[in-house]
């Protein structure tokens, strides 16, 4: 036979489907009855005659099903009839439905948004070519570089194709409409052709347009072109300024270019980085280091030529070339990232488990219910696998539809997720619903749904005909197989809920942790804003010191406002500058070994804005000015470490190169309590406060390098009240002086420890939601099991009862098998919370992963939630009426 | 009357195939052919008869119509087709091949070993 008339026939079949139907019908029915009328002829009665027919006949539904089959379409013919079955009793039972449904979309739409998270954040190469061979070089895996390390490594090393620097720059854009303060980085020519992107309109930066005084240009990221010049092509080669100088811009980025991918991620222009003087410098880091990979250079030769090149370095420049590290870039970018999102992908997948679980229960008691009609069908000569077939085709239509919903649920909550993710998980804005996202649902669900519809299917195509049809009206006996298979499935259900529990647990007890760390200074009522001069006629070092000062001087008469000062970076906000200084009367250290600290500079008023208590000696006044003798706080940390067992009020300290300037010499006036600098878990390490009105780089009227990136204050003001109402007062005193001021980041202090608390409280909350999903599905498992099992057992209980058993008794009955099982989830549950607490001790702060608290009262918890949900159950049971029991039996 | 034979293996579609080459028949007539034939020796399940007849329409060898019964219903009358004669000597030949094999091996007596 052919192909073609296989196909022909194949086809009339499918098209033809129900007139074939009809005509095997008619003629086997006309087999019969001609049988039928031979037999009459013979003398046979017609009732006995059709009978006999029939019966020599044979299995007339096995005979229709064999023909389906030898046409071959039996497998789509038996699937729609599936569906269509499927669809009808779904229908039957709506409320089952609709419960099943909605259970199944809440597991695959969580577990499909956390997917979508994982892939965009973490398994998704970076958006560069070839991406998997750029590196990231920077001291200790963080730290910056310095601009003569930078070149010499560059020149010196032969496992890169390219090699590109950046340096962090925000400059003020003005002469628009409204002046504002943009992140940008300064790069090396090289680096954009080494990361291989293509600009949307124009060209990048070229052979020498890193040289100085050739470094005007500006190419502008695709947001910055359509913010700032609403997406006009004719922006190119026009000059825009910024900080005051012109720049022409001769290039725009295609739209999700983003650059660095870590450190200045909010990044949205790039000028060329004219080194400048520079070039000869190994002290004064803030450059990172990017390179691509020669093809066919392993990580492990670039790391040991890099290795060969610093230790050299290191004998030549003693302390300027310790502990390089060349980290590929996108470890760089997800590293610290990927444990807790891996752990959220764990506790979802388990939250996924429970409801295959739960909606296993449910097919598991609807299919007792149906056993009758299993039988009918047994009966009528369908097969067991025709049978599993028709009920796995259920859970899959039961999967599908709550994968429909799940796929809604996911839309939201993946904006969700975006909404509330700390600011630094990298690329959580590209997170959409994708069609990889689409897949992992598509395959999530026809996982789920074999997952939970397998188990039934099989134990309900298992029925004993002759048994379940005998037993008539009674619905089929529960057999103890049967039972076990349920309370399995309730062990698991528990256990995984507990897991789930203590993860939660954890967290909480983690956040409440973080939640008591004194920072040192109180963050409630305080508001900041950062004010820059660059580009504003205050910017001129003559006004500068007069306007900080006046500008000081009228926040505090606000209404409202209680103190006000000002800092150059706001704890825990800004950057975090540090550098060496020198100890008058000590020997003086070998390069590399000088005592360092964090310095920050303030303004009078600025430790009273923050609450940030002096332990001993005196704040800066209005009088420690240029004229005076230079002042400096520091903090109890830099006197522990460097004056321990001495006063270090009165000793001076100098942070210039250069200890013959007498006005160098700083003197130590007071000692402040410890405050957290850049992360809110950090150990206390030194840090010195200096004037900010003593210092000539922040005055502007230095004209060294550093000046250039002191052109801007961070205002901080404390308020009687909710502090966020003195924002607009506080922005409009600032414009008063200048409209040309651009002013960023007006935050409250609370709103920032708030931020650099996001992730964990981005973790916990997840996890919660995620633990109190598990509690409820769980829950209701055992609500079900019990209130089944006992609704099964009441002819039992009716005869106990009869017999003289008290209510006390029936009570028993019923809670030793929630004890039971609760007790053996507890096992499991704790079991593997042990196993697996350990992954997410990376996430944990002030509390072990196997917390004997946490753990304790999870279980205790989970138990008495156990105990409350066969409180229904059990109350009906013990009011069973002995004799109603026994009769309706 | 005596004991009736089952079906070898395989030979129903070559009967049904030799039924309906003597004339066009519905599976009632089929059944009846070829227990008339047989003398009523073969017992056939009936219910396997349109499994069987499907099939072999389904390959192309026979060729099924509706037709008007002696009893003046509506009945599915099968014939063979041109595919269907060569199919049906090709089953006969290697039928009686191996009829004829198996034959001289059970009529072997010790000696011709």
């Amino acid at each position: 036979m052919n192909m073609w008339t296989r196909l022909r026939s194949w086809t009339a079949a499918m098209l033809c489907r129900t007139r074939k139907e009809r005509e095997m019908d008619e003629e086997m029915r006309f087999h019969i009855e001609a049988h039928a009328a031979d037999l009459v002829g013979r003398g046979v009665a017609q009732q006995e005659a059709l009978r006999q027919a029939r019966v020599e006949f044979g299995g007339i539904e096995t005979a229709k099903e064999e023909c389906r089959e030898a046409v071959g379409v039996s497998c789509l013919e038996t699937l729609f009839q599936d569906v269509r079955h499927g669809s009808r009793a779904m229908l039957r039972a709506p409320v089952f439905t609709a419960i099943a449904v909605i259970v199944l979309a809440l597991g695959i739409g969580a577990n499909t948004a956390i997917f979508s998270v994982v892939d965009a954040v973490l398994l998704r190469p970076l958006a560069y070519r070839d991406s998997d061979r750029l590196v990231t070089i920077l001291m200790n895996g963080e730290g910056p570089v310095s601009v003569a390390n930078y070149i010499d490594w560059r020149d010196q090393s032969h496992s890169f194709a390219a090699m590109g620097a950046a340096d962090y720059w925000s400059p003020n854009l003005t002469g628009v409409d409204a002046p504002e303060h943009i992140a940008g980085l300064k790069v090396t020519q090289s680096l954009f052709p080494m990361l291989g992107i293509d600009p949307l309109l124009g060209r990048v930066f070229v052979e020498g347009e890193d040289k100085n005084g050739a470094d005007r240009e500006v190419i502008l990221s695709y947001r910055l072109w359509q913010r700032r010049f609403s997406g006009d092509r004719k922006v190119l080669g026009k000059p825009i300024v910024l900080d005051g100088n012109a720049y022409i811009v001769v290039g725009v980025m295609p739209v999700g270019f983003h650059f660095a991918p870590f450190w200045a991620t909010k990044a949205e222009l790039w000028v060329p980085n004219a080194f400048g003087a520079r070039i000869h410098s190994r002290g004064g880091n803030s450059l990172r280091i990017f390179a691509r990979l020669k093809d066919g250079v392993s990580l492990t030769q670039a790391r040991a030529e890099i290795a060969s090149i610093t230790a050299r370095l290191e004998q030549q420049f003693p302390g300027t070339n310790r502990e390089v590290m060349l980290t590929p870039l996108k470890e760089k970018v997800v590293g610290p990232i990927e444990t807790p999102l891996l752990v959220l992908l764990g506790a979802v997948a388990f939250v996924l488990l429970i409801t295959c679980a739960n909606v296993a229960h449910m097919l598991l008691a609807r299919a007792s219910t149906r056993q009758k009609e299993v039988a009918v069908r047994a009966a009528l000569g369908a097969r067991r696998g025709r049978l599993i077939r028709q009920f796995l085709t259920e859970s899959i239509l039961l999967g599908a539809l709550g994968g429909a919903a799940g796929l809604l649920l996911a839309m939201i909550a993946t904006r969700a997720l975006i909404a509330i993710s700390p600011a630094n998980i990298p690329r959580v804005q590209t997170v959409s619903i994708d069609l990889r996202a689409a897949l992992f649902l598509f395959s999530a669900t026809i996982l789920t749904s074999v997952g939970f519809g397998l188990a039934p299917a099989l134990q309900a195509s298992s029925v004993n005909v002759n048994d379940t049809l005998k037993e008539g009206g009674r619905g089929g006996s529960e057999g103890v197989h049967r039972n076990r298979l349920r309370s399995l499935l309730v062990v698991s259900e528990f256990a995984l809920a507990l897991m789930l529990l203590i993860g939660a647990g954890l967290m909480i007890r983690t956040f409440a942790a973080l939640e008591a760390v004194d920072p040192g200074f109180n963050p409630h009522n305080v508001i900041s804003m950062i004010v820059s001069v660059s580009g504003s006629k205050e910017e001129d070092p003559g006004r500068r010191e007069i306007f900080y000062r006046q500008l000081i001087e009228r926040l505090r008469s606000l209404p409202g406002v209680q103190a006000a000062g000002a800092i150059n970076h706001l704890p825990l906000a800004g950057d975090l500058w540090g550098w060496h200084f020198e100890i008058e009367g000590r020997p003086k250290p070998r390069p590399g070994e000088k005592p360092g600290a964090v310095y920050r500079m303030v303004t009078p008023g600025y430790f009273s804005a923050m609450r940030l208590p002096l332990i001993r000696g005196r704040d800066m006044t209005e009088a420690d000015n240029v004229t005076a003798p230079g002042v400096v706080i520091v903090n109890e940390q830099a006197a522990r470490q460097y004056w321990p067992g001495e006063d270090p009020i009165g000793k001076r300290i100098c942070f210039d190169d250069d200890t013959t300037n007498p006005a160098a010499w700083l003197t130590i006036i007071g000692i402040a309590k410890d405050a957290k600098q850049d992360s809110w878990t950090d150990k206390a390490t030194p840090e010195a406060y200096l004037a900010a009105f003593q210092n000539h780089d922040y005055l502007g009227d230095s004209r060294t390098e550093a000046s250039k990136h002191m052109n801007y204050i961070t205002l901080v003001t404390r308020t009687a009240g909710d502090p966020a109402l003195v924002a607009s007062a506080m922005k409009e005193a600032a414009r008063s002086f200048d409209r040309n001021l651009a002013i960023t980041q007006v935050v409250t202090m609370d709103g920032v420890v708030a931020e650099a608390n996001a992730q964990p409280r981005f973790e916990m909350l997840l996890l919660t939601i995620f633990a109190a999903v598990a509690l409820v599905l769980a829950a209701v498992g055992i609500y079900g099991v019990i209130s089944y099992s006992a609704s099964r057992r009441t002819h039992e209980i009716g005869v106990r009862m009869s017999l003289g058993a008290t209510r006390g008794d029936v009570l028993l009955l019923v809670v030793r098998q929630v004890v039971w099982l609760a007790v053996a989830g507890t096992v499991a549950g704790i079991a593997g919370a042990l196993l697996l607490s350990r992954l997410m001790a990376k996430l944990l702060y002030g509390v072990q992963p196997t917390d004997p608290a946490t753990f304790g009262a999870v279980a205790v918890g989970l138990g008495v939630v156990a105990m409350l949900a066969c409180y229904f159950p059990a109350r009906r049971a013990m009011r069973i009426d002995p004799m109603a029991a026994l009769r309706y039996e | 009357m005596e004991k009736q034979l089952d079906l070898l293996q395989g030979t129903l579609d070559m009967l049904i195939l030799k039924a309906i080459s003597l004339s066009p028949l519905h599976g009632y007539g089929i059944l009846l052919r070829i227990q008339q034939i047989s003398k009523e020796r073969l017992e056939i399940q009936q219910g396997s008869l349109y499994p069987a007849l499907y099939r072999l329409e389904h390959h192309g060898w026979i060729k099924s119509e509706w037709g008007e019964s002696e009893s003046k219903r509506r009945a599915r009358y099968y014939r063979l087709t041109t595919a269907g004669k060569r199919r049906l000597q090709l089953e006969a030949e290697r039928w009686n091949q191996m009829t004829a094999v198996i034959a001289g091996i059970l009529q072997t007596t010790p000696e011709e070993v």
